[in-house]
């Protein structure tokens, strides 16, 4: 991919909690049109890459690029702004508001926007979703699987470039698993780009055309699928040596 | 009907503000109060009910909002309008800090810091009795030269419909559904784009610069002016009204308020046992009722009028979420 086409780039990100390394020297490059998957055993430090590159975390060194715009200290709200939308590893929604403001609130965020285009695109989405006939109930009530639907929904109001989705798939039922990952896929052929961190191996590998694999704060390998699963390294990380 | 409960919330205005002539003063002096306290219920909702910052110094914004207008009009002689309208701007810019100073905290630890603001406020007030007079009380210009008590009633009449429509008009408002937004999570509104940290100051400021209004009416109403108004007891009356009421909403806030100081004055015979009572009302609220005990009477009397299938039609902001689980 062109330079022209790359919309997230962390370069050198390192990050430090205490004494733990959870990002060492990490560059991470998302083109559009990407479906990475990332992977890695527990603390790897996926999710604190995911944090940077989000605007959730300030990494010690190195910078976060989005189109070419370095991104150091702006919050979170800016890189949702400019097309960056994430969802949380422990689904994080507004519970005591219903599923349809879950997604105006998002919706309402974007400049210029207006109460009766925010809810037809909301409605739009929720139908998308299978979650139309739910939008008067509280998010809280929804079901684990629902609630990372509409975490999605929530991400694709934002009408954003690049959707990054932390464990999408953990404690989804099969079904619901299934009909997240048919969304996934049709909204990558409408042209979003995704990375997806989960630890579901077959979803990661039915989904991913670039697989990128963290071990002990670092990148480990970056590739086609089929190269990344034969790599030593990569079998080495997972099996713990 | 749509907004039915709207025609019936003017009609009940229209009457009490024609029949308020007929009213005792004792009583009057108690709606007069009780509208005070709805002023100040309403704003602390806004502050911890939709955006879900507990703050402790609400009472105190009240007092500096009432020292400030009194000792402009006192040192000035400008108009007690302008000193009140000055009090606002104090509370809102004083607000607008506290909100920046503690935009990392929350719950308890929020609560703790504006506790020790309110007494910072509550011991320079003291202390200070040079300006202030001190816990002698400093006296203050009535804002009418009348023996009624009618205009201050029309007054704070005025003064609370101009807050809730202001504070109504914001609740409903894409901001207010922000606020509710931080109130649940502040890391997912930030992922949704929205500034937390600017929302956060600026409902601190807002509902600040309202409890400056009712702290300054309250100083040219009742005519001398104590550094316990901004006290803890003050404050924590202020909590069980609004939590009584039901803190989510404004309109059960000020039912909350209303409610709690016309029984405090119907319970005046039992001394101060009447407090105890309030507080067993509270417990029981926070055990049974964590919405407050107004909220499902007015979630009832919104309805009022609507067809039974008109719940799809609801505007988002308005539908409620159902407890159940899908």
């Amino acid at each position: 991919m062109s330079e022209n086409g790359c919309l997230v780039q962390g370069a050198g990100l390192t990050k430090r909690f205490g004494g733990i390394l959870a990002n060492h020297g990490v560059d991470f490059q998302v083109d559009k049109g990407d479906l990475i998957g990332l992977i890695g055993p527990n603390g790897s430090g996926k999710t604190t890459l995911i944090h940077t590159l989000t605007g959730h975390l300030a990494s010690d060194s190195g910078h976060v690029t989005i189109r070419g715009k370095r991104m150091s200290g702006r919050p979170a709200h800016v890189f949702a702004g400019m097309g960056v939308a994430r969802t949380f590893q422990l689904t994080q929604l507004f519970g005591r508001m219903t599923v349809l403001e879950n997604l105006l609130v998002p919706g309402l965020s974007r400049p210029r926007s207006s109460w009766p285009d925010a809810i037809r695109r909301a409605r739009g989405y929720l139908d998308f979703l299978k979650l139309g006939h739910l939008e008067h109930l509280n998010a809280k009530n929804l079901s684990g699987g629902q609630q990372k639907l509409l975490e999605l929904g929530r991400c694709l109001m934002l009408e954003p470039d690049v959707l990054f989705l932390d464990e999408p798939f953990a404690g989804v039922h099969p079904r619901l698993r299934d009909e997240l990952i048919t969304r996934i896929q049709e909204l990558h052929k409408s042209g979003r780009t995704f990375v997806v961190v989960d630890h579901d191996m077959e979803s990661i590998l039915r989904i991913s055309q670039r697989l990128v694999v963290m071990a002990r704060g670092r990148k480990i390998a970056d590739g086609p699928p089929s190269e990344v699963r034969t790599d030593q390294t990569v079998l080495a990380a997972y099996a713990g040596l | 009907m749509r907004g039915f409960h709207l025609y019936v919330l003017a009609a009940a205005a229209l009457l009490a503000l024609v029949l308020a002539g007929r009213m005792n003063q004792y009583w009057m002096h108690v709606a007069i109060i009780a509208m005070f306290y709805a002023i100040l219920a309403s704003s602390w909702s806004l502050l911890a009910g939709y955006a879900g910052l507990f703050s402790l110094g609400h009472m105190a914004f009240a007092s500096v909002g009432g020292y400030t207008s009194a000792l402009l009009v006192k040192w000035l002689a400008i108009p007690i309008p302008l000193g009140m309208a000055a009090g606002v701007t104090m509370c809102f810019l004083l607000g607008a800090l506290i909100g920046f100073v503690c935009l990392r905290m929350s719950g308890p630890y929020l609560a703790i810091f504006t506790l020790g603001f309110a007494e910072i406020v509550r011991i320079t007030f003291s202390t200070e009795d040079d300006v202030t007079a001190g816990m002698a009380g400093l006296h203050t210009e009535p804002l009418f030269n009348a023996v009624s008590r009618l205009p201050y009633f029309y007054t704070a009449f005025g003064l609370l419909a101009l807050a809730l429509a202001l504070m109504g008009a914001l609740a409903r408002s894409r901001w207010g559904l922000f606020l509710r937004a931080i109130r649940e999570d502040e890391q997912a509104a930030a992922a949704s784009g929205i500034a937390v940290a600017r929302f956060r100051i600026l409902v601190f400021a807002i509902a600040s610069g309202f409890a400056g209004l009712a702290g300054g009416f309250y100083a040219h109403y009742i005519g001398i002016l104590t550094p316990s108004l901004g006290g803890l007891d003050l404050m924590a009356l202020l909590v069980v009204m609004t939590v009584i009421g039901g803190m989510e909403r404004l309109p059960t806030a000020v039912g909350g308020a209303v409610a709690v100081e016309f029984l405090l004055e119907l319970l005046r015979e039992y001394g101060q046992w009447r407090l105890p009572i309030f507080g067993v009302i509270l417990l029981l609220t926070m055990r049974f009722a964590r919405n407050g005990l107004l909220t499902p009477i007015w979630l009832q009397f919104v309805r009022l009028g609507e067809p039974q299938l008109a719940v799809a039609t609801v505007p988002a902001p308005e539908v409620e979420g159902k407890d159940q689980r899908a």
